[in-house]
């Protein structure tokens, strides 16, 4: 008597857990699987106990498998899948350029006041004019400042004036950038420069050639901290626009799969 | 899912399913309890996993339903000629595994197969 009560507890308790398949499973299959564990509990030679451990791993592992075969037989159509694959190239290639186009809008713009101070310094310096007069004293940390300032080195790259000091003395370039300078007359690069135990000290600088009687070098420097920041917002905007597209992406391919699932799906689903 | 004609490796559950339908008509519990014996491959499988699996190869067109019932419920299941032929292939690749280890010294020599 409790082992007949005890089988109607089990089965209707699979009986319910049956309600977590997929429908269309469900529909198909339901009653021989209940009708499959009837046959298990009713079996004299079955092990009890091992077959509801079994039956109860099996309830996790299929339910999950048959969500996943159902998933996979409403989406995986290659049209589908085609689709879905240009537009979230489409969406990757927009946002890369909302990206890009502002940030190296943001770093070209950053160089436009050193460009004037660089080419005025080096137009008074290749006029005659004296050392302190095209390149009036300055003050600036290159630490903290914002401020523009200008940096003249004889021609092999020894600096002679400055405006701005970090940790109390002038920055050197990198030789690589004089070279090409002498190459080149002009060079605009993003300087991380050196001093002490500074670092992560960002410049601006545009580096052009002095010629003349006195050859050397100007460099008209400015932090990017502000630049960095706002370029960091850029990223961070074009970040969350390449999410989104791609949440509607994957939200339109599944309700476009949902809506033109095949007629047999269709009805299968509808029962 | 396997196919006649797939060179691919057959799950256990497949072939544990294939080889149990090989001997005879089957119902759902009937090939659970064989595929759990030595000769089935001692292969344990709940009714989600065995209906999960008869479902695929019902489309895959290797099981097909017999029509015949003894109980509405409890539905009886054969093999199709391809679904014989999958078999086949498999146990010839199970052979040739087998005499493999065989030849390696793997298998100890009181175990015959």
């Amino acid at each position: 008597m409790s082992k007949l009560l005890f089988n109607g507890s089990v089965e209707k308790l699979y009986s319910l857990a049956l309600r977590l398949y997929p429908q269309p499973f469900r529909d198909a299959y339901a009653p021989q699987m209940r009708q499959t564990l009837r046959d298990a509990l009713t079996d004299r030679v079955s092990r009890r106990p091992y077959f509801l451990n079994l039956i109860a791993r099996d309830l996790i592992t299929s339910i999950f498998k048959e969500y996943l075969s159902m998933f996979r037989e409403l989406y995986a159509r290659p049209a589908l899948i085609f689709n879905a694959i240009i537009l979230a190239g489409i969406a990757s290639g927009i946002a890369l350029a909302l990206y890009a186009i502002p940030q190296q809008v943001l770093r070209n713009g950053a160089n436009d006041p050193q460009i004037q101070l660089a080419t005025d310094a080096v137009a008074r310096l290749e006029d005659g004019a004296a050392l302190s007069e095209a390149i009036p004293a300055g003050n600036v940390d290159m630490a903290r400042s914002l401020a523009p300032f200008i940096i003249a080195y004889d021609n092999q790259g020894k600096p002679l004036a400055s405006q701005a000091k970090l940790n109390g003395g002038v920055p050197v370039l990198p030789t690589g950038v004089f070279d090409y300078v002498r190459q080149h007359g002009e060079e605009r690069v993003s300087w991380q420069p050196i001093l002490g135990n500074t670092r992560g000290v960002r410049i601006a600088a545009v580096v052009e050639r002095v010629g003349g009687a006195h050859p050397g070098f100007v460099l008209a420097g400015r932090s990017l901290r502000e630049v960095e920041l706002r370029e960091a917002q850029v990223e961070q905007m074009a970040g969350l626009t390449w999410i989104g597209m791609l949440a509607l992406i994957v939200i339109g391919t599944l309700a476009y799969g949902w809506l033109t699932r095949s007629p047999v799906q269709r009805l299968a689903t509808s029962i | 899912m396997a196919t006649a004609d797939s060179s691919s490796p057959l799950t256990p559950a497949v072939f544990a399913i294939l080889l149990a339908l090989a001997e005879d008509n089957k119902h759902g519990y009937a090939i659970m309890k064989e595929a759990n014996t030595p000769k089935g491959g001692c292969v344990s499988m709940g009714p989600g996993t065995l209906y999960g699996t008869l479902d695929r190869l019902m489309r895959d067109g290797l099981v097909e339903e017999t029509g015949m019932t003894d109980n509405e419920r409890r539905r009886y299941y054969r093999l199709t000629a391809d679904g014989r032929a999958a078999v086949s292939a498999e146990v010839v690749r199970l052979d040739a595994a087998v005499s493999s280890a065989r030849s390696l010294g793997l298998i100890p020599k009181r175990v015959r197969s």
